[in-house]
């Protein structure tokens, strides 16, 4: 009288095309054969798109970050100097505005909106809202069908504890930027050792006994999680909701890795070559001791997941807003971050802040040279990417919202012309920007957040 | 041997369960009592006010306190915590700031007495008698449990410690600032995956132990029969889900584990398989809070009960004890539960009360990943030292339960709990306590202090580091912790504009207190500072990892303070005598925080009969800390649940 397990439920019919990942020999070999019938991606030549978000707490030095003239030819900021050498490959972005920051707290409605650009929800807890969905998961939303993961939510810091009962806002906010929905924040996963076993760990593979217990045992629980859902207090239901929409994406990476064999297995070993080819060292426990070389893995790992098209969209965050980490590694520097970008105007105060925003702009330098040193055909890893790199605000003194410091690196697949400082004038919404990026990945959008159009100077030279 | 409840708490409670089934109370009375009350504050207290606040309490830039919102007479009764806290800030003098106009004695008499005379709301009574309101207000959800949750459930199941490299990932915190607040916990598929490697791990480990050393392991030794593998699931679901199990979802398990059956594993295997099912389902990840179809406010049924008990005391799961108590419908009277109550704080899993809700009120739960002191100025400083100074704070509030102390000793203790490295950092002599330098510091023990310089959270060395940047002491940041997480104060930021610490005269003033003393010239920042600056300033004997000091750069350490109310202290053992003053502040605050944590949501004015009762109990019980968990656990609120009809 035992039912049958009902099998893949969510998958069959939902007439959705399903991608494959894109390898850079793979597509050479392929683009030599006949494309397949299904019509799918399998071995187009055309490398995709890679973007990543990446965000660092607690503002700049405005005078050493913005550059002073425009164009092409404009001349680098000193906190921008460890990009000197890749300076043709970004974009300096000065002038956009979130206007929704401009009321609420120093930081946390700052931080939540980052990637919305909406108002965030003034609460200690109850209706958590950061206004809308990120562009990251909005873009994932469309492209994350075609890779093993639908995005890559990296941090290094575990959720900051606790509210501020005296701002009127819980500490959350300042601990996530991608937002699944408004009211809904992505954990963010900050061990290594779970991101590379996500990444190339044994668990996923086409080829092991696990992905088929995982499956029924993923379909025994969902109907568990629907049983529960109707005995739920209406106003509970969503929470119940959240489980359920998250055992099925979990669902979809197992029925990723387990369709389409021959590709697939093709796939794993030039991503496992590929994998082994990196020596990241991972401690036993997973996290490093030092959030130096805590951030490196990280970086290195996202590079690696765009390299093996694991992921075509990313974000990562060097650190939880409001961060009091202590930079005096640093020549120079005596104290923590937090405390001293609220530099009250003190020159030895704001020396030490320019030299954090300094080490900040050289790991995303280290980053880019890494993305650069990977072909892609005739192309580099970091030309088919848009990698957008900053905070949620300016001064850190008087946290501006206005004047956002960002940088914007890669040619987004031939799209985007960098090497100049674009200055916006006249309050330009940072969604602007964001739309401009989704609109690149083929998005059917009017606006996103509250854009008004698009930054078209993205291509223009 | 159970202590007596208060009267007041019998009465509250049956008036409350009467009202229940009984018809509502419609009047409260005829003659309005605030009448008089409300006509003493047009006339006399608000051309005081007027005069003295108007300034910067209204409008727009109101810090909180806009007279013109609060101040119409009509509105005082309805805002009675905002009136509550006027009152406080005017009472400590800390209202109107130094600088601004002050109140003249007889103002000042006036203001008080009227704040003195505001009449009972008796809220208490009404509960019941606006039964939606107040309990949509008060809604506990039905929640995932936390990562520490989740972390010793897995931990009293199978009997192991989860691997850290398997981090399922962390939480934030709503409500009264707890994780326990359902708002604040999401689900992402990052969540999944982690359940899915942990009970993959933790279940396989448990199969190849083979041994009785954990349920799990016990239950998957011996499967031969369909019938056996049947009974474990049954058993094992039973403990992880805390409730009994249904035949029609043990028939589900037995489909998954015959499925693992069909593909060629063996029974036992199979069952282990039906076992990682089990803690993945969300009937152990979340707390499932429903049965009844009714709708409204319902009372739990013993084993939502018994939950809710060990979620609060533990932070873990029922263990089989509470589960017969459940089974037997034993956790109906108050005397059932506190028995319960007492016996689960004898055991160590009570210690969840110093980890998880000690850390958390005390803002020490991230202490070693965020507290980072600069290691060329602090070299003594490193990760064990920085883990003894987290579990000196864990047992400090943990013991204070678990012996059942008064709960002042938060505040001031003759003794501290310390192993040998400890008390060797503090300087203290533990040999008669038998702790040796060679002892290894896994042995705590309480040791006696000679002074009170050390004793209660204030001195902890993790909160002074906590409270200290990376390179000095903060009298500020130290004031402000005190005034927020003792005292429940609040300190809102500083006003957009006001410039910190900017003036010329800052600059070349030689000490921090002489720079401070410059900034609180300033009435916009004297405001706060006034309250702040002179409790941290009594701290300063402590250096930035909590050593005790008596000199710094030559100069020998001024730990004198006054207060906008006038009081002077000079150093911590004074500071504390102060704050011992000031008890009924920290009563009130500890008791909404444990409150909180304990509902999971924030408080409404209807729970402040349960902090109210709690106080009472503690004045009538001579203070001791168990009575507040003997009210919570009793208390309606957290027998009861409001429900919304399910869909359909």
């Amino acid at each position: 009288m035992q039912k049958p397990i009902p099998r893949r439920r969510f998958l069959r019919g939902s007439g959705v095309l399903l991608g494959l990942p894109w390898m850079a020999s793979m597509a050479e070999t392929m683009a030599a054969a006949k494309p397949d019938a299904s019509g799918s991606q399998n071995g187009d030549p055309q490398p995709p798109l890679r973007t990543a978000f990446l965000y660092f707490p607690n503002g700049v030095w405005e005078k050493d970050w913005v550059p002073e003239s425009e164009g092409t030819d404009y001349e680098l900021s000193p906190s921008l100097e460890p990009l000197a050498d890749l300076k043709d490959d970004f974009l300096v972005l000065s002038g956009l505005d979130k206007k929704h920051s401009h009321g609420g707290d120093g930081h946390y409605a700052k931080t939540a909106n980052y990637l919305t650009g909406m108002p965030v929800a003034k609460t200690t807890g109850k209706d958590i809202s950061s206004g809308g969905i990120s562009i990251d998961q909005l873009i994932a939303a469309k492209v994350g069908n075609q890779t093993p993961l639908p995005s890559l939510e990296l941090g290094i810091d575990p959720v900051i504890s606790g509210i501020d009962s005296n701002v009127g806002y819980t500490r959350l906010y300042g601990s996530h930027i991608s937002w699944q929905s408004p009211t809904r924040p992505i954990a963010k996963a900050i061990n290594p050792r779970v991101v590379y076993e996500r990444l190339f760990g044994k668990r996923m593979k086409t080829s092991t006994p696990e992905a088929k217990s995982y499956q029924n045992l993923l379909d025994y629980v969902l109907e568990d999680a629907r049983l529960v859902r109707g005995k739920l207090s209406r106003d509970d239901q969503f929470k119940m909701d959240e489980y359920l929409d998250s055992v099925r994406e979990v669902e979809k990476r197992i029925e990723f890795a387990t369709r389409d064999q021959s590709h697939r297995e093709r796939y794993e070993a030039e991503r496992d070559r590929i994998a082994s080819g990196h020596a990241l060292e991972i401690p036993e426990t997973g996290t490093p001791g030092d959030f130096r070389q805590h951030i490196d893995l990280m970086l290195d790992m996202m590079v690696l997941a765009f390299q093996t098209d694991s992921t075509r969209v990313a974000t990562f965050m060097f650190a939880n807003d409001v961060s009091g980490r202590s930079f005096s590694f640093l020549d120079g520097v005596h104290g923590g971050h937090h405390e001293l970008s609220h530099h009250e105007n003190k020159e030895e105060k704001i020396a030490q802040y320019q030299l954090i925003n300094r080490w900040h702009t050289a790991q995303f330098a280290r980053m880019l040279r890494k993305m650069k040193a990977v072909k892609e055909g005739e192309s580099t890893l970091l030309d088919n990417s848009m990698i957008m790199f900053g905070s949620s605000f300016s001064d850190g003194n008087r946290h501006d919202p206005d004047n956002l410091p960002l940088l914007l690196a890669g040619r987004g697949g031939g799209t985007i012309q960098p090497g100049r400082h674009i200055a916006a004038k006249g309050q330009v919404p940072v969604c602007n920007l964001y739309l401009s990026m989704a609109k690149r990945y083929g998005l059917d959008l009017e606006r996103f957040g509250d854009s008004e159009a698009e930054l078209t100077e993205l291509a223009d030279v | 041997m159970f202590p007596a409840m208060p009267l007041a708490c019998f009465l509250f409670r049956c008036v409350v369960f009467a009202a229940c089934v009984a018809a509502p109370i419609l009047s409260i009375a005829d003659d309005d009592p605030f009448a008089a009350w409300r006509k003493e504050y047009e006339t006399a207290i608000y051309p005081i006010l007027d005069q003295a606040c108007s300034e910067c309490h209204r409008g727009a830039d109101a810090e909180g306190f806009d007279l013109e919102q609060f101040g119409a007479s009509e509105k005082l009764q309805k805002n009675a915590t905002v009136w509550e806290e006027v009152a406080k800030r005017v009472r400590l003098n800390e209202m109107p700031p130094e600088g601004s106009p002050q109140l003249n004695d007889e103002q000042k008499a006036l203001v008080h007495r009227w704040f003195d005379s505001r009449p009972d709301d008796n809220e208490c009574e009404r509960l019941a008698n606006e039964e939606t309101q107040a309990w949509y207000r008060g809604v506990v959800m039905s929640r995932r449990l936390t990562r520490t949750e989740y972390l010793n459930a897995i931990r009293d199941l199978v009997g192991m410690r989860v691997d850290e490299s398997l981090q399922v990932p962390s939480d934030g915190s709503g409500g009264e600032g707890f994780d326990t607040a359902g708002d604040a916990l999401f689900t992402s598929a990052l969540h999944i995956e982690q359940y899915l490697a942990v009970s993959n791990q933790v279940i396989t480990d448990a199969l190849n132990s083979g041994g009785q050393s954990s349920l799990a392991g016990g239950l998957l030794t011996d499967i031969a029969s369909e019938a056996e593998a049947r009974e474990a699931i049954n058993q094992f679901a039973r403990r992880a889900w805390r409730r009994p199990i249904a035949g029609s979802e043990v028939d589900r398990l037995m489909t998954l584990m015959n499925a693992s059956q069909q593909s060629g594993m063996p029974i036992r295997e199979a069952t282990a398989d039906a076992f990682k099912a089990i803690l993945v389902s969300p009937n152990f990840l979340f707390v499932v809070e429903t049965e009844s179809d009714a709708g409204g406010v319902q009372p739990l049924t013993p084993h939502q009960m018994a939950t809710r008990l060990a979620l609060f005391l533990w932070s873990s799961i029922p263990d089989e004890t509470l589960m017969l108590a459940a089974d037997a419908n034993e956790l109906a009277t108050d005397e059932q539960i506190i028995s319960q109550m007492h016996r689960m704080l004898a055991d160590d899993r009570s210690r969840a009360l110093g980890e998880n809700f000690g850390l958390q009120w005390l803002g020490l739960s991230q202490f070693e990943g965020e507290s980072k002191p600069d290691t060329t100025l602090f070299p003594d400083f490193d990760e064990r030292l920085a883990e003894d100074m987290r579990e000196e704070a864990v047992r400090t509030v943990w013991n204070v339960f678990r012996d059942d102390r008064p709960l002042m000793e938060l505040i001031d203790a003759d003794s501290i709990h310390a192993n040998s490295t400890l008390a060797s950092y503090y300087g203290l002599d533990a040999s008669e306590q038998g702790l040796t330098q060679t002892d290894d510091s896994e042995t705590w023990k309480r040791i006696p202090l000679s002074d009170r310089r050390r004793g209660g959270v204030i001195t902890l060395a993790a909160v002074l580091t906590r409270s200290s940047y990376g390179h000095r002491t903060s009298p500020v940041l130290r004031g402000r912790w005190v005034l927020e997480e003792v005292l429940g104060g609040r300190v809102p930021p500083p006003p957009p504009g006001v410039p910190a610490l900017e003036e010329a005269e800052a600059d070349h003033a030689a000490t921090l207190r002489e720079q401070l003393e410059i900034h609180r010239k300033d009435p916009q920042c004297a405001a706060c500072h006034n309250r702040m600056d002179p409790i941290g300033f009594g701290l300063e004997n402590f250096d930035a990892i909590g050593r005790w000091r008596t000199e710094q750069d030559g100069q020998s350490i001024d730990s004198s303070g006054k207060l906008p109310s006038g009081e002077t202290f000079s150093g911590p053992e004074e500071l504390k005598q102060l704050l011992l003053r000031r008890s009924g502040e920290f009563k009130k605050h500890f008791v909404k925080k444990l409150y909180g944590f304990a509902l999971g949501r924030s408080l409404n004015k209807f729970d402040k009969c349960v902090v109210d009762e709690s106080l009472e109990a503690l004045d009538a019980n001579d203070q001791r800390a168990t009575v507040i968990l003997e009210t919570i656990v009793t208390s309606y609120p957290f027998r009861n649940r409001y429900f919304k009809p399910a869909n359909p």
